[in-house]
């Protein structure tokens, strides 16, 4: 019987500690650059005051949540092209991480709102468009584990995961035609009276890429965590096939 | 066409089911008289708002009422093996779904022509006008290809009446959106090209799912 | 075009407790799922091993 400690578990990584961890170091050190940069280095908003530097993240963390979206989409087409179970694993796991980049993205931008606009929500393109996001992360979610069997939540799913990106577009240009009929009197949220400095352009971009590794990095934790429950899984139905 | 004759043969077996049994239609347009009163009072529909929130609360009965019809329609469907019958027979995956998608829109248009008077009377507002048909019209053949989609998957799972909402509504929001402004304008005298660009969504957004539908129905009922 | 109201009543220094939150919360939610999925996986291995155990045990081994 193999030793669970080295265990070649399908749809892994491969040799799983040394990738991950390196991935975590990695992570580590660019969230602590970033956090330098954010709070040392760009330059304050003339009209927004301190508070801006909240943009740093709720922005990267925003557009990330919306990539993984796409990450999602894709993996789910290529797992009903293949039904390969790696790309289920991968669409799972996105869409695990990607629903916590959305409600971050929604609770930074609810926090971002409040000082800036004196609102807490609004009904614009941007912020209505991530809630249905998140909306259909969530039905995603929920399909796979309200499914009768694995398999068919995999395949469920998949089909969330497409049906789900291409309507987001749909979403987000009804409510754009809809605010221009019923505007409110603020200003999307990257819209700043500063127009974006060189500086800040550049720290957003490196917080972005931040966040991309941090996404990776938490897919996959995520993916050894699946493959953990597949094992648990094969040797429960071993142990039960013995009759114990 | 070889799509044509299954398709029409599906539509007709469930809506004559439909038809005979009648409860199915009878609740269903009770329950859109319910939502327009508690609508009516939610929102507060005093007589010089009505011309204001009246497409809303149609709407948003015409959605309720729809994503109900389904649901009871998709587990009576499973609770008589109606689909299991479909798929071991040679016809295709895309009659199937067109077969059941027609059947949903034929049954809501029904609902909505009962219900359509009484909100006139209710809600106050005209729906004598050409273009408020075709609007209802499209926007429900977008609730019935989508919703269609959806049930087959969500009558599947172990909460069934809370997945084909979840599923539901955020998807077709464009469509419950767009349908809205369309009708308000519909409404109020509008031609077609009065309607704007609303009109063409519905329409650009049913072409879309008619045609990615059918093609992911056929994972979703595979064995 | 400046279609934008400046709130005169929100002076940009008392906006740092929005600052604080918004960081606040989003290490809160980045690492309380990271803690989740990782005490998940201690505990599943945790349980992996003691099967594993009674697996070995087995007398009826093949």
């Amino acid at each position: 019987m193999a030793n669970t400690q080295n265990l070649e578990l399908p749809g892994s990584l491969g040799r799983f500690p040394s990738v991950k961890t390196s991935l975590a170091i990695i992570t580590g050190v660019m969230m602590l650059v970033d956090l330098y940069l954010i709070f040392m280095v760009a330059p304050t908003d003339s009209v927004l005051g301190h508070v801006q530097r909240v943009f740093y993240f709720h922005v990267p963390i925003a557009i990330m949540s919306f990539l993984a979206f796409f990450a999602v989409f894709i993996f789910s087409l290529m797992y009903l092209g293949k039904r390969t179970p790696k790309w289920d694993a991968i669409a799972h796991a996105s869409a695990e991480v990607g629903v916590v980049f959305v409600t971050l993205a929604l609770l930074t931008g609810i926090i971002w709102a409040r000082p800036v606009w004196n609102t807490w929500w609004t009904w614009e393109p941007r912020l209505t468009t991530t809630m249905i996001l998140w909306l259909i992360y969530v039905a995603y979610l929920m399909v796979r584990s309200y499914a009768p069997t694995q398999s068919k939540g995999a395949i469920y799913a998949a089909v969330v995961g497409i049906v789900g990106f291409i309507d987001v577009p749909i979403v987000y240009y009804s409510v754009v035609w809809w605010r221009s009929i019923h505007p409110s009197p603020v200003v999307g949220p990257f819209a700043q009276s500063d127009s974006l400095d060189g500086t800040m352009y550049l720290i957003l971009l490196y917080s972005f890429i931040t966040f991309i590794f941090f996404f990776i990095y938490m897919v996959a934790e995520r993916m050894e965590l699946r493959s953990t429950e597949e094992a648990l899984g094969r040797i429960r139905f071993t142990l039960r096939r013995r009759g114990r | 066409m070889g799509l044509l004759g299954p398709v029409m043969i599906i539509v007709w077996k469930d809506v004559l089911l439909e038809l005979r049994s009648r409860d199915l239609i009878i609740s269903v347009v009770v329950f859109g008289l319910l939502v327009v009163v508690v609508f009516n009072f939610a929102l507060n529909n005093t007589p010089g708002r009505s011309e204001e929130l009246a497409p809303g609360i149609l709407w948003a009965a015409f959605a309720f009422a729809a994503v109900l019809a389904m649901n009871r329609a998709f587990v009576r469907d499973q609770e008589q093996g109606g689909l299991e019958g479909l798929l071991i027979s040679p016809v295709s995956r895309d009659a199937i779904f067109l077969g059941k998608a027609l059947t949903s829109l034929i049954f809501m248009l029904l609902v909505e022509a009962a219900l359509l008077p009484i909100y006139a009377v209710m809600l106050d507002f005209s729906a004598l006008s050409w273009t408020l048909m075709l609007t209802i019209f499209l926007g429900t053949l977008g609730f019935a290809v989508v919703g269609t989609l959806f049930s087959a998957m969500a009558v599947q799972t172990r909460s069934r009446e809370i997945m084909l909402p979840v599923l539901f509504f955020p998807v077709l929001l464009p469509v419950i959106i767009a349908a809205v402004e369309a009708s308000t304008r519909a409404v109020g005298g509008e031609t077609f090209i009065g309607l704007g660009r609303w009109l063409p969504l519905i329409g650009v957004f049913d072409a879309l799912f008619l045609v990615i539908c059918p093609w992911v129905f056929a994972f979703v009922v595979e064995e | 075009m400046l279609d934008f109201i400046l709130l005169s009543s929100h002076l940009p220094s008392s906006n740092l407790p929005y600052l604080f939150a918004a960081f606040a919360v989003s290490w809160v939610v980045l690492f309380g799922y990271l803690f989740y999925v990782n005490r998940r996986q201690h505990e599943m291995k945790k349980e992996i091993a003691r099967l594993q155990r009674v697996l070995d045990d087995d007398p009826s081994e093949e």
